[in-house]
């Protein structure tokens, strides 16, 4: 048998050694090279330095978000520790683990994150596929955020009360701990179920189900005596409500404390009690095993996917009963062929569903906001239809920004085809302006069923509004498109290699459109004459229109100016 | 019978394809540089180079997915650019990448191709019946895309380019991964569009498939046309050029090939001492 390692001198570096074995070693210093490569050579190209402009930007809104998100924990820490409250640190813990496993999720689909599964191909051991996957999981947004307000929390809380610094810092670790691990976990375990159409179909049922339920429990808990309430008399009796949740919430608060946010706040505060050591010893421990249940979730994922598991997109099941396949749409032309083909698309699509159904379900709860919110919320009683609208409308930021993202290697099709680019985007646009407006339907039927029915005039308001930013988003949204277009993958939450730019720009647009409707909104009620806005923003409608119809008739110039990146973004492999 | 052979005849007369002075530039880069082809109607056309000669890049060009920085190209006797819509209905595409839409099943694939092209809903039908039972892609029609192998997804590629019945077709890399039974069926099937007057314009590096089926090829090197004629016109001015001159009947085009684009034998120039 011939001998491979034939060069003189010539000697392969171990594999032995684990994470931190030198192979290991070698491998993490390519990894950074390459990642530091692929970062330099963005500047060849202009979209290059401009994404690197755009990624600067948000970090720098990140890192004042995550600050502040830090600055307020830690001042809640503050106050809470001072007053001698620790059990109440629950409540912080608790919101903290949900927004560091909900930021992930709602922006996976925005933010790069680098595929480790294509590093599978090399001799990389278990061990360091694991590791890497942490390390690269520190870098996520929520993490870092997530961190902040630890470190945060920790100074809150050591300013009122510094001889508890120590089982504080060891409480808040083993917590973090836990969320970096969990949030990798559901991430590794969310692509794998959804990778499978069958799973996907139930966890769409699921998903869906759970929504429905969310708007049905709000009318249930609540009595039907408010039909007919307008707004502005929003008067009801919160007593009985809280009478009725107490016995709810006490149950709750039982159960609680034997999971992580609880345990952590329990932790700390039997540190109180000096005498009671071993009571935080065990807390910490039971703290120990959920990390150790959320690495082992986690382990049992990656160690499929590191023995070969295709995480690409699992076959789905065989169907030979042949079928005939219906139209859900009449017409011959290209406008209902792509409708058409868009609606397969979006229904078998999770992260598109996803992004589109939960701001209307987050209505509700920002509804409530307006009532029992602070003053100025309370105060902005009155304006709650075009906020809750507005707010509903989130969902639509990719869809209608990136519309053509989910092409992929289809978008060649856009060329080949007999069919002018603008026939195309106004098919898309008709689409997911009739969604837009259903999903606004939806969100106002949410928030008077929420806060009962609103006055006309402000429903003329929000109508107008909405006349004005449908055409505003589209054109907005068909112009970033074309320029700034990234590929979407729509089996995966994570693993998605967003665009900053068209981040950045498309989340400018739409806060310079809601600035429009606000501005314009709040003008004419401090003067006095609400409906005086209707006129005012009909008339932005008709800049609006005239915008979106001058995008849609140079989109074809547009799109060949770009033809060749578009193909070379959207065509790229997986 | 005479007007027949005179129709024939004056078709074979006009270009499917004529370009002239091609050029493509991406930054210093000169991908394909003044390439001026003309492809009859009815050809079977095979257009070859070795690995970033500018095959795919022409046959973007060609097909609108690319701009030329110079030079024009006519498709059936008329003006192409990404622009001409009419002429886009006359043409096949099986692009590199093969534009697949992951998230459709097959058969409404082949629907949305076939009315974007602007087919009538009972015609879109029965093609698509057709050619899933052609393609032997029949009892995976509620099959996603993406679960595909990759010879199934060339298979489905293929008919996607061929639903509207083009004049030309082009095609980049059809047979990679196809299995030996498909691509008999393929190539059995591209040979009927032919006889039926359709020119195709294929480009691979598998050289028996294009001796099989081609009449005339081109060869593509470092981004210029460095050969264009039938077989045999290749065969006799390589062997013109070769030490004995009584084996030149036997060339391949294998050999025509590597002795055009300027590799000797196929033998690795240098070996690589540390691979066994």
């Amino acid at each position: 048998m011939a001998d491979v390692d034939r060069e003189p001198g010539f000697r392969f570096v171990p594999t032995s050694g684990g994470p931190v074995g030198r192979l290991a070693v070698e491998q993490y210093g390519a990894l950074a090279f390459m990642r530091f490569r692929v970062f330099a050579n963005s500047f060849r190209t202009g979209a290059g330095a401009f994404e690197f402009g755009a990624r600067a930007i948000s970090f720098v809104i990140y890192t004042f978000m995550g600050v502040g998100l830090g600055i307020g924990a830690g001042a809640a820490a503050y106050a809470l520790v001072a007053r001698n409250h620790l059990h109440a640190l629950a409540i912080e813990f608790w919101v903290l683990c949900f927004l560091w496993q909900a930021i992930s999720i709602v922006l996976a689909s925005f933010v790069e994150q680098f595929d480790l599964s294509s590093l599978l191909r090399f001799p990389v051991n278990f061990a360091s596929f694991f590791l890497l996957h942490l390390v690269f999981g520190i870098f996520d947004v929520s993490t870092l955020a997530g961190m902040l307000a630890c470190i945060g929390i920790f100074v809150g809380s050591v300013m009122a009360r510094p001889d508890l610094g120590g089982s504080i810092f060891l409480s808040l670790a083993a917590f973090a701990v836990f969320n970096i691990l969990l949030v990798r976990a559901i991430f590794a375990w969310l692509d794998r179920w959804l990778a499978k159409r069958r799973s996907r179909e139930i966890v769409s049922a699921i998903f869906l189900f759970a929504m429905l339920s969310l708007q049905l429990l709000n009318p249930v808990l609540h009595d039907s005596d408010r039909g007919g309430v307008r707004h502005a008399r929003h008067g009801f009796a919160q007593g009985a409500d809280a009478g009725r949740i107490a016995p709810w919430l006490k149950e709750l608060g039982s159960v609680q404390v034997w999971l992580p946010p609880g345990l952590a706040a329990a932790s700390i505060e039997a540190s109180e009690h000096r005498q009671e050591p071993a009571e935080e010893t065990a807390l910490l421990s039971v703290m120990g095993l959920y990390a150790l249940a959320a690495a082992a979730m986690l382990g049992i994922r990656l160690r499929a996917e590191y023995r070969g598991e295709n995480l690409g997109e699992a076959p789905g099941r065989a169907e030979i009963a042949k079928q005939n396949d219906t139209w859900l749409l009449a017409g011959r032309g290209p406008v209902s062929a792509e409708i058409e083909k868009e609606l397969h698309v979006l229904f078998r699509s999770m992260t598109q569903l996803y992004a589109v159904c939960v701001p209307p379900v987050m209505v509700v709860i920002i509804a409530s906001l307006f009532r029992n919110g602070s003053n100025f919320m309370q105060r902005s009683f009155h304006m709650a239809l075009p906020i809750c609208v507005a707010y509903g409308l989130l969902g639509f930021t990719q869809l209608i920004y990136n519309n053509l993202g989910a092409e992929g290697k289809g978008i060649q099709l856009v060329f080949l085809f007999p069919v002018r680019l603008r026939t195309i985007l106004l098919a898309k646009n008709l689409l997911h302006g009739c969604l837009y407006l259903l999903t606004a339907f939806f969100s106002g039927a949410m928030t008077a069923l929420r806060l009962g029915l609103p006055e006309p005039a402000i429903v003329a308001v929000t109508v107008a509004w909405l006349a004005f930013a449908l055409p505003a988003n589209l054109a907005a949204g068909n112009v970033l498109s074309v320029m700034m277009a990234y590929r979407v993958n729509l089996g995966r939450i994570g693993r998605q290699t967003g665009s900053q730019a068209n981040a950045l720009l498309s989340m400018l647009i739409q806060t310079a459109i809601l600035g429009a409707g606000a501005g314009v909104i709040s003008l004419c009620a401090v003067f006095g004459n609400l409906l005086l806005a209707v006129p005012i923003l009909l008339g932005l409608t008709l800049v609006s229109v005239t915008g979106w119809l001058l995008v849609l008739r140079n989109a074809d110039e547009m799109a060949n100016g770009q033809r060749d990146t578009l193909i070379a973004r959207l065509a790229k492999a997986d | 019978m005479i007007e027949d052979e005179l129709a024939i005849l004056a078709q074979m007369d006009t270009a499917a394809i004529h370009t002239h002075g091609l050029t493509r530039r991406f930054g210093e880069l000169m991908a394909v540089e003044d390439v001026t082809l003309r492809v009859v109607q009815g050809q079977f056309f095979g257009f070859l180079g070795p690995n970033g000669a500018g095959k795919s890049t022409t046959i973007k060009m060609l097909t609108g997915l690319l701009e030329p920085s110079a030079g024009t190209i006519e498709i059936l006797g008329r003006s192409f650019s990404a622009t001409a819509l009419d002429l886009k209905r006359d043409i096949g595409v099986v692009p590199e990448g093969m534009a697949l839409l992951g998230r459709l099943t097959a058969s409404e694939y082949l629907r949305f191709v076939g009315r974007m092209y602007g087919l009538d809903r009972e015609t879109v039908n029965r093609r698509t019946e057709e050619l899933l039972e052609f393609m032997q892609l029949a009892n995976e029609r509620r099959k996603m895309i993406t679960d595909f192998s990759h010879g199934m997804q060339k298979k489905l590629a293929l008919a996607a380019a061929v639903i509207h019945g083009p004049k030309v077709l082009f095609l980049d890399e059809p047979f990679e991964g196809v299995d030996a039974v498909a691509a008999g069926m393929l190539k059995s099937m591209l040979q009927g569009m032919i006889q039926r007057g359709s020119t195709i314009f294929l480009t691979t590096h598998v050289l028996e498939i294009v001796e099989r089926l081609c009449s005339h090829v081109a060869i593509i090197h470092q981004g210029r046309l460095v050969a264009n004629g039938s077989i045999e016109d290749l065969r006799a001015g390589v062997a013109s050029s070769l030490p004995g001159a009584e084996t030149s009947q036997r060339l391949t085009l294998e050999e025509i090939f590597l002795a055009i684009v300027g590799a000797s034998g196929g033998e690795p120039v240098q070996e690589l001492s540390w691979l066994t």
